[in-house]
């Protein structure tokens, strides 16, 4: 195999890796959004806080004198999960149900407003420096001749990759045969009418959200342990491309937000791997521009139908 | 019910006690080399608890709460002017009373009160500017430091490389940032919503990447300094004139040199500006264009049926608007005598767009309020340093569930016929 | 009633007079730096630095009577809020500012405090352009980023000689400015980069600019900017089996490197101030600092030291606290300082290089390079 070739494939491998969390965060933005038509700007902070609390206790166990890998990192992501889920119900409850009914706008800013508070209650909590793990999974496979080009694939990259696969098989399951999914879907059809047909609209928005921040606390898990560090101001930086993919991807849409997930990353290592990588922001927005272009409601998105 | 209270009282003080316990009650250790956690000092348990307690209590009494917080006097600043025949006449005194106010003003107070001042009277330019794309046309941008950002780098780099003085710039960069609004808005206005959002977003950080990135022209992330302040009719405001045969300000009256004076003849360009601005959008919102903004942001498919030409109303709103960022830049650079694309970063349009959704949207006392109230209560904040910002946040999330219409909704200009 | 009007009477009177009097007795100094944001340990640093200056003054007595005072104002490393910092220090009547930490707030702020007349002394900002624009009262006791970014080259071109170098930076004025220093010096010796590229500040996944190194079969990584990219880089390096040789400017000598790369870090080589703390000489000041809980071994504790350390010497040689006198006692007499001696051109940019190439080691600490 050539160099070329292999050279592509790890970039792809790279790419698919960073998209694949994209995916997770994004799925956040664009379930909440697909019920009550609301950026959550606030989302890339749950994602930010389920990355310290795993941080926390991966310390704590190791500090505790726990040795077992796979049942630290079970605890870990069992807590952050719960907490994440805390912080995303609470943001809902005090920030954005007063609010409901209210112009598009007011939630908007109130989320704004929430994404600094929640990132500098951080900051004065834990302090705004890096914090670092060691690194936890290691290794991983090779191939291609060392002397052309080695492709690596890490064991860390798999579990991302499987993880998000999981995880998204089991949301796509629970959304379309459980009856909270049922009820989920309603109320994206039409808020409204789904209230009218007695199902508990407040319980079902309250489950987005914590089903959103989850998720977010699963990436936040598998992020901090890819990179090994985490500070206050990642959430803003993941909020921010995943929003660009959820849209990418055709916002209130599930599969839109995995598609725009892997698309942004993919094409983020792409212009890194064969441009100055300073220029990946700018292609990867240029790419959102173009695509809603020519398909005003991402990929896909249903178009929106107007009503009179 | 009043179980029911003590039950949820209870929840509430429980989550709050959960959310609390692992971020603040656990801290992790970056001091040694290994990452270890400790817990927290007692005092930091002492403000756990008080809060917990402090969440239960207002739950528990939240009906109580709410009565006081009904009771509350809502800002109510159209309720204060005279009504009717009377305030038409009333009018012209207030204005010119309130613009001698404003230039007598700096003289009294000192010079960071003014710097302050001449900080809000920009984030007024900016909002009056947002107002008119999100306010009154309900177009959503997210992007609009980049028309802020595009004004400030015209007016820099015209000076830096062909030395054009702040008064010839000033109408060329509103004029470029306004054609950056029309490159821009022509393929995007037909996006809807939240879809435009995200685009103008984008636009937003494209525009800051490239100027990070342009560096034989734009001087890249050192961004630009020396940017040369403006002149009064050719008088320069340094303690030495730059030129040969230049004259300075101090100079030419006779009188010894301060620093004040600059800085309040930049605070009275621009109260002129703003002014200026408030003249020429309260003309346009009367104007046919202006009736047709406000029309299409109620209902876009009624205007159509109309025939009003939706895209020719988008791109004049969302045009006039980048000009206005424009003007705000390229006064901001002036001001500022260095700019570099930190300046230009998302949370500025957040703020700029937080301006205008606390003012009410659409409403232009309602707009110089927010502006005032966003500038000055970080500033008044200082003292608080490290929970300022989280003061800020609390605050825009407050203020949101308190007054969701802004401070001042927004009145449309009419007239009553009498009976 | 009138006994209580009287009371007060006498206690506003006692009040005014005790705070007049604490005017009379007190310095004030400024102390202008991030407090706040990504960067305020460098902030933290600064501050350590300055207020062990301020102790050691006022435990020998004070200046000519007068106690210092340092007050600190937070910038956040934002250029906006460094200028309402800087028109707020005018404000307070202060005269005397050592900070600020970043350039882009430095370079602002300078114009403000020259144009005021106040004597500003950067312990932190390296940019060569701050002291460009012929200002009167603006100094450093840091060296120029350019002496940092030759000293870099030399060493590169003369010890290390590498097959294939690669110089990268974090596309901000600190990191950019150094790695193009860097480069154009190498180029000129002759040493070609064979990739040059930006990466973005607070970015968390390099493995695409990794691959890129790796197929380009670099062996020498010259990266200007702060060290948590650099960490992650390195982390990330090691986990793709890249085995490259690292060098960065003061900005990454931290122990926060050694924490966020791990095993990664070691041999990674580094220009930073001579540490001053490692020096004899210093050894009170040390054990003054670490006796309060602070850490004396950040590049900026003692440069901060020897700013306070200049005001110090200017105001008792000159006799009075007249800013411009100040500064011209600084520019024409060289003082020995913690930071050594001190001396100064017309430009207000140090004489002597401070600048030693390190290796750094996981456990946080570094070695001199012979």
């Amino acid at each position: 195999m050539t160099e070329t070739f292999l050279y592509l494939i790890q970039q792809l491998i790279n790419g698919l890796t960073i998209g694949s969390t994209y995916a997770l965060i994004a799925i956040g933005y664009t379930m909440v959004y697909g019920i009550i038509g609301m950026i959550n700007f606030a989302h890339g902070e749950i994602y930010m806080i389920g990355s310290y609390v795993t941080f926390i206790v991966i310390a704590g166990l190791l500090g505790m004198g726990m040795v077992s890998l796979p049942v630290i990192l079970l605890v870990a992501l069992i807590v952050a999960v719960v907490m994440a889920s805390t912080y995303g119900w609470t943001v809902e409850r005090v920030a954005y149900r007063p609010l409901r009914g209210s112009n598009r706008l007011i939630p908007l800013i109130s989320a704004i407003g929430m994404s600094i508070f929640l990132q500098n209650f951080v900051v004065l909590a834990q302090g705004s420096r890096d914090v670092a793990l060691p690194p936890q999974i290691t290794g991983g496979w090779t191939f291609g001749d060392p002397s052309v080009f080695e492709v690596s694939f890490s064991y860390m990259q798999a579990l991302i990759w499987f993880t998000t696969f999981a995880t998204m098989t089991a949301l796509t399951l629970f959304i379309s045969k459980s009856r909270m999914g049922r009820a989920c879907r309603a109320c994206s059809e039409d808020l409204g009418m789904t209230n009218l047909l007695g199902v508990d609209t407040n319980r079902t928005i309250a489950l987005t959200f914590i089903i959103g921040a989850a998720l977010a606390a699963v990436a936040g898990l598998l992020l901090g342990l890819y990179y090994g560090v985490v500070n206050p101001f990642v959430g803003f930086i993941a909020g921010l491309k995943a929003f660009t993919a959820a849209v990418l991807g055709g916002i209130g849409s599930i599969p839109g937000a995995v598609l725009g997930g892997l698309i942004l990353g993919v094409t983020e290592a792409l212009t890194s791997a064969y441009f100055p990588s300073e220029y990946k922001d700018v292609v990867s927005f240029g790419l959102l521009v173009l695509i809603l272009l020519f398909r005003p409601s991402g990929l896909l998105g249903k178009p929106e139908v107007e009503k009179v | 019910m009043h179980n029911n209270k003590l039950q949820s009282a209870l929840f509430a003080a429980g989550i709050t006690l959960v959310l609390a316990c692992l971020m603040i009650g656990v801290k992790l250790d970056t001091e040694s080399t290994t990452l270890a956690v400790r817990g927290a000092t007692a005092e930091q348990w002492t403000w756990i608890g008080l809060g917990v307690t402090l969440v239960f209590l207002s739950q528990l009494f939240s009906n109580q709460i709410d009565t006081l917080f009904g009771k509350l006097p809502k800002p109510n600043v159209g309720g204060l002017l005279p009504k009717g025949q009377k305030m038409a006449t009333l009018k012209p005194w207030l204005i010119a009373a309130l613009l001698v106010g404003l230039v007598i003003w700096p003289f009294m107070v000192s010079r960071g009160s003014v710097d302050l001042a001449t900080l809000t009277l920009i984030y007024i330019m900016l909002g009056l500017g947002l107002n008119i794309v999100v306010g009154l046309a309900g177009l959503l941008d997210l992007g609009f430091v980049a028309f802020y950002a595009v004004g400030a780098y015209t007016y820099a780099l015209l000076s830096m490389y062909f030395g054009l003085s702040f008064w010839v710039c000033l109408p060329l960069s509103a004029g470029f940032a306004a054609l950056f609004g029309f490159v821009l808005g022509f393929p995007v206005l037909r996006l809807r919503g939240d879809y435009l959002a995200i685009v103008t977003l984008g636009f937003g950080e494209i525009i800051r990447i490239l100027l990070n990135n342009w560096t034989n022209v734009t001087n890249g992330p050192s961004g630009i300094s020396g940017i040369a302040k403006p002149s009064l009719f050719g008088l320069e405001f340094t303690r030495r004139a730059k030129e040969e045969g230049g004259q300075t300000f101090h100079d030419f009256f006779g009188i010894a040199y301060s620093s004040s004076y600059k800085i309040i003849f930049l605070y009275l360009i621009a109260v002129v500006l703003v002014c200026f601005l408030i003249y020429l959008i309260n003309r346009l919102m009367r104007m046919p264009i202006g009736r047709a903004w406000e029309a299409l942001r109620e209902d876009e498919i009624a205007c159509r049926s109309l025939g009003l030409n939706r895209t020719a109303i988008k791109l004049s709103a969302f045009t006039l608007g980048a000009s206005t960022a424009g003007f705000a830049g390229s006064f901001f650079a002036a001001r500022q005598g260095f700019i570099s694309p930190e300046s230009f970063i998302f949370i500025e349009s957040a703020i700029i767009l937080a301006i205008v959704v606390l003012g009410g949207m659409g409403s232009q006392i309602g707009v110089i309020l927010a502006a005032i109230v966003m500038t000055i209560l970080p500033e008044l904040a200082r003292e608080f340093s490290e929970y300022r910002m989280l003061m800020f946040g609390l605050l825009m999330v407050l203020m949101m569930r308190w007054r969701p219409e802004g401070l001042v909704p927004m009145k449309r200009p009419h007239l009553e016929l009498k009976q | 009633m009138k006994t209580i009007k009287t009371t007060l009477k006498a206690v506003a009177l006692a009040v005014m007079a005790t705070t007049s009097l604490a005017h009379a007795d007190t310095l004030k100094i400024g102390l202008a730096g991030p407090a706040t944001g990504p960067v305020a340990q460098y902030g933290d640093m600064q501050k350590i630095g300055v207020m062990a200056a301020i102790d050691d003054i006022n435990k020998a007595g004070g200046i000519n009577g007068m106690q210092l005072e340092g007050v600190i104002y937070d910038d956040a490393c934002d250029p906006k809020q460094a200028v309402a910092v800087a028109n707020k220090i005018v404000n307070d009547g202060i005269q005397h500012v050592v900070g600020h930490l970043c350039s882009s707030s430095t370079e602002p702020a300078s114009d403000i405090y020259e144009e005021e007349g106040i004597l500003m002394i950067t312990a932190a900002s390296t940019s060569p352009s701050i002291t460009e624009k012929g200002h009167q009262l603006i100094f450093r006791t840091i060296g120029l980023d350019s002496l940092q970014g030759t000293l870099a080259a030399e060493h590169i071109q003369n010890t290390v000689k590498p097959a294939r170098l690669a110089v990268i930076h974090d596309k901000q004025q600190y990191g950019e400015g150094l790695a193009t220093t860097v480069k154009n010096a190498l180029d000129k010796a002759g040493t070609k980069a064979v990739l040059f590229e930006g990466v973005t500040a607070g970015d968390k996944d390099f493995s695409a600019l990794i691959a890129k190194l790796k197929k380009a079969n670099v062996d020498f990584v010259y990266y200007g900017g702060y060290h948590p990219e650099l960490g992650l880089i390195l982390r990330q390096s090691r986990e793709k089996g890249f085995t490259a040789q690292f060098m960065g400017p003061e900005g990454v000598v931290n122990s926060d490197l050694a924490k966020i790369a791990g095993a990664a870090s070691e041999g990674v080589l580094a220009t930073a101030p001579k540490s001053f703390d490692q020096n004899p000489v210093n050894q009170a000041r040390v054990d003054g600092i670490k006796a309060k809980g602070e850490d004396p071994t950040g590049p900026f504790v003692f440069t901060a030291y020897a700013a306070v350390e200049l005001m110090k010497d200017a105001i008792v040689k000159t006799g009075g606290t007249d800013p411009e006198k100040m500064a011209e006692h600084i520019r024409a007499n060289p003082l020995e300082t913690a930071i050594g001696k001190v001396s100064y051109d017309q430009k207000g940019d140090l004489n002597e290089s401070t600048f030693q190439v390190y290796t750094l080691h996981q456990d946080g600490s570094k070695t001199a390079v012979k």
